[in-house]
């Protein structure tokens, strides 16, 4: 049981975001020094491979059928991890007439991440904890 | 009739060559991860990911046909698994005492492929769609260009008339000098390599699957946990066939006649043909699809073209 929880599969979802979470994102996937790879992560590209969902920005009124769906079809158990301020609590978006956030109000989030924008770092730690809870997650399912 | 069920089943396919590819692929992670800067996963990553996906939930898409779309997957990994029962592994292994084998391989090259395009197809994502588009074109060169080699290798080594048997070319080498050597196939080599690269998918031809960017995740997209993991076994496979015909066309060089020290002998030569793809994994970006098909119709089948014209020449005894 802990052996499968070696391979988590990141699936990421841009709900309106600014791109700057986004961007750090990215650098924790393709650049030198940050590598999620080590913990055995893998960017899919499809939301039924993934084990992990990471979520940028406030939800937006175009985007939140796209995030239902996806939460739709994510195979269960998935953990949630919300990058940045944004899907927390829809920072400097926070009362726009066109966002419906914040993330909350539609699944369970399992870890925030802080910062507008966060440290690859701290998204790094993020995916660790979300790994944390993914394994007590299967352990429960079963 | 018992060593027939091993050599199937454990031995040279089945077993072995499965255990063998998921390291290679690990491997090419790992190789691509360190040239980047980056650590890069465990080396028995892509084990567990299969052992995962094999305990995750199966999602079947509404619209799909399910009984393709569930055992699709299964067509390219059979196909694989039998053409490495036929193959013969240099100094290791005979082969199934067939004659005419390189026929064979020439249509099971095509079978992984066409699980592909008939498990995306019956998916029913649009995504899903162009990527199988995408790869109907790729493979409608490549297989080509994989032709031409192979007749230009079995005409040189019939000396006019072709040799279909890949033990004949096998041992006209050992006897002989290997081709790797023979600057008429250099051509053609560098044309396997780029039909190595379009049929893995790696870059520059990652067009059709994990193009996160274009496709999402290509013909694989609505696959989950076991289809998805048959899909991963096969791609081990591939990998190892590839690196097993790459080692029978040009160098089935072996030392001695120790089974156990040609293939520790072969599993290097592989670890080292491996390394090199990861190499031009690494440092190649992405093709889009009309500069794919034409880098192929142009330049890998001009190169297997030039060597099969070097052969016939040659044969003649012009050259
Ligand atoms: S948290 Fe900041 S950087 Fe991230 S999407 Fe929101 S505004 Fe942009």
């Amino acid at each position: 049981m802990s052996i499968i929880t070696r391979s988590p599969f990141l699936f990421r979802i841009n709900t309106g975001s600014c791109n700057g979470c986004d961007v750090e994102l990215a650098t924790t996937a393709m650049i030198p020094r940050y590598d999620v790879e080590r913990l055995g992560c893998r960017y899919t590209g499809s939301p039924k491979h993934a084990d992990i969902l990471l979520v940028t920005g406030p939800i937006t009124a175009r985007s939140k059928p796209y995030l239902i769906e996806v939460l739709d079809e994510l195979p269960r158990p998935f953990v949630v991890v919300a990058i940045g301020t944004c899907p927390t609590s829809c920072g400097i978006f926070r009362d726009s007439y066109s966002i419906e956030g914040p993330l909350d109000k539609y699944v369970e989030v399992d870890v925030n991440v802080p910062g507008c924008p966060p440290r690859p770092q701290a998204i790094i730690d993020g995916v660790a904890k979300a790994l944390e809870i993914w394994k007590r997650k299967i352990r429960d399912f079963k | 009739m018992s060593a027939e069920i091993i050599h199937f089943l454990i031995f040279p396919g089945g077993l072995f060559a499965l255990v063998l590819g998921i390291f290679m692929l690990s491997l090419e992670r790992i190789v691509v991860a360190r040239l980047q800067g980056r650590v890069g996963p465990p080396i028995y990553q892509n084990f567990i990911d299969v052992i995962k996906l094999f305990n995750k939930e199966i999602l079947v898409p509404k619209d799909s046909k399910e009984i393709v779309f569930m055992y699709a997957p299964v067509l390219g990994f059979a196909a694989l698994i039998a053409m490495l029962y036929f193959i013969p592994l240099p100094g290791v292994y005979e082969g199934a005492g067939n004659n005419s084998d390189l026929i064979i391989l020439i249509y099971v090259m095509a079978l992984p492929a066409i699980s592909h395009i008939l498990g995306g197809s019956a998916s029913s994502s649009p995504y899903a769609a162009i990527a199988v588009n995408r790869e109907l074109k790729l493979m409608l060169v490549y297989e080509v260009v994989f032709v031409i080699i192979a007749f230009s290798i079995a005409l040189y080594v019939g000396k006019g008339s072709a040799v279909l048997s890949l033990k004949d070319i096998m041992n006209y080498q050992l006897n002989n000098s290997p081709l790797i050597l023979d600057w008429k196939f250099w051509p053609a080599i560098v044309a396997f390599v780029i039909f190595v690269l379009a049929t893995m998918e790696f870059p520059p031809f990652q067009v059709a699957h994990h193009n996160d960017a274009d496709v999402m995740d290509g013909f694989l997209i609505e696959h989950s946990s076991i289809p998805l993991a048959i899909y991963e076994m096969t791609d081990a496979l591939k990998i190892v066939l590839l690196s097993i015909v790459f080692q029978i066309f040009f160098c089935p060089c072996v030392i001695g006649g120790d089974v156990v020290v040609n293939l520790l002998f072969f599993i290097a030569k592989t670890v080292i043909f491996v390394m090199f793809f990861s190499l031009l994994h690494a440092i190649f970006a992405s093709f889009r699809i009309d500069q794919a098909f034409k880098f192929l119709i142009i330049v890998p089948t001009t190169l297997s073209l030039i060597t099969l014209v070097l052969v016939i020449l040659s044969i003649k005894g012009l050259i």
